[in-house]
């Protein structure tokens, strides 16, 4: 070990220390300062020999990697907390907001799901009063019935009944039809009140109350009234609603 | 520095992108809920909901009756009405008791179909329509059953939707 090669080392040494800044300095100030009597240049050298003799070896071996050392040193006294702290808090943020996200998601369409909601009648107010309006002229014109104009009636249930409304309304008719021309029977059926219960898109149950008069001419004139009652499944086809089922409620 | 950074980078960058995606996504979210919970057909079609629940149940009330059960009977009578309606029946109620015991009749009511009519909020007005089959037992004699055609008008009081007039719908001469 020649005084010279120590020297030189120890010039690298500083060098490099006084490259860094304050943490690295402060690390090694209590090596160096216990002996602040003679700061010449060979004191040091002294009491730091074996010391600076270590230091020397990674030293000689590579400078680069001691270079290097102090740069990782620092952020590793400085930023390992933070390293770790901001993907964490990232993280924990990610899961919240996800959740939250995932949570308002959810019950939102569990809102717009709810029955209630699913049901427009009166609060679509133009389509409540389209299928109310059109209903309430289909039931009068399929539940009207004049024995100088059987055509009429049927024209009127092609026109307003489809599915199984057809059949229905087949077998209400059905003792009308035959005791109309013998009795000049005229059946005329008004709906007086109608309210929609369900309305959904192209789907729509509706309660009617009518009244129906029954006239007779046949030998001589009489008029009786009835009173209905019963609930039908309207669906639209095309821009027109037409009676899809006809429930008159019987056990 | 520069190179400490580059190394953290990619690791973070991810994190505060999906980080960003989530908040995104959470206020994407808490609007979307915010516009479901704060619909204001929503709340009308609470409304007419209710107002149909509450009007079905009320006509129901009004007529059911067991004459060896009249002062409960009419007190739910009551419990289901408000304004003029209510003072009828207040009005009415030891004649109507004295009638009921005498008849000995029972009456009980199935709802076949009911729909809210008409429906003012704001006032706290509602029209029902209700599809009523009423079965009457009388001491002799078979039940008589038969099917109504109710129309009432609900008001909003501070217990909920309540009867304020109720009636059978008129059949006559309307048609023809």
């Amino acid at each position: 070990m020649s005084t010279t090669r120590h020297l030189v080392n120890r010039r690298r040494r500083l060098a490099v220390v006084a490259a860094t800044t304050a943490p690295p300095r402060a690390d090694s100030a209590p090596v160096e300062e216990p002996q602040p009597t003679g700061p010449t240049e060979a004191e040091p050298e002294h009491t730091a020999g074996p010391d600076a003799g270590r230091a020397a070896e990674p030293d000689d071996a590579g400078s680069p990697a001691a270079e290097e050392q102090p740069h990782d040193g620092r952020p590793r006294t400085g930023w390992p907390r933070l390293r770790i702290r901001l993907p964490a808090v990232l993280c924990a943020a990610t899961v919240l907001l996800g959740t939250f996200a995932a949570w308002s998601f959810t019950s939102a369409a569990e809102l717009r799901d709810d029955p209630t909601r699913q049901n427009t009648a009166l609060t679509d107010i133009s389509r409540t009063s389209e299928v109310k309006g059109q209903i309430a002229d289909a039931v009068g014109a399929v539940f009207s019935y004049n024995y100088a104009a059987p055509a009429k009636s049927d024209l009127a249930a092609r026109k307003h009944l489809t599915g199984k409304a057809v059949q229905q309304h087949k077998e209400m008719l059905a003792e009308v039809r035959a005791q109309a021309p013998e009795q000049k029977l005229v059946l005329t059926t008004t709906v007086t009140e109608s309210g929609v219960e369900q309305l959904d898109g192209d789907r729509a149950r509706l309660l009617v109350f009518a009244d129906q008069s029954n006239t007779r001419t046949g030998k001589e004139e009489e008029t009786t009234y009835a009173a209905a009652m019963f609930a039908v499944d309207a669906v639209h086809r095309g821009d027109t609603w037409r009676i899809a089922a006809i429930d008159t409620f019987t056990r | 520095m520069a190179r400490v950074r580059t190394t953290r980078n990619p690791l973070v960058v991810a994190a505060i992108v999906l980080t960003v995606a989530a908040a995104g996504a959470a206020g994407w979210g808490g609007w979307s809920h915010y516009g479901a919970a704060h619909d204001d057909s929503a709340a009308y079609a609470e409304a007419r909901d209710d107002a149909l629940a509450a009007g079905e149940q009320a006509v129901q009330n009004m007529n059911t009756l067991d004459h060896a059960q009249v002062e409960k009977g009419l007190d739910s009578w009551e419990e289901s009405t408000t304004g003029d309606l209510h003072e009828q029946l207040v009005d009415g109620r030891a004649a109507f008791v004295k009638q009921i015991e005498s008849a000995r009749t029972v009456s009980t009511a199935e709802i076949l179909s009911g729909a809210v009519t008409e429906l003012d909020d704001r006032a706290g007005k509602a029209g029902v329509m209700v599809a009523l089959r009423v079965t009457v037992t009388a001491p002799e004699g078979k039940p008589a059953v038969k099917e109504s055609r109710m129309l009432g008008q609900l008001t909003r009081t501070s217990e909920g939707w309540k009867l304020s007039a109720l009636g059978q719908a008129p059949v006559g001469n309307t048609a023809g």
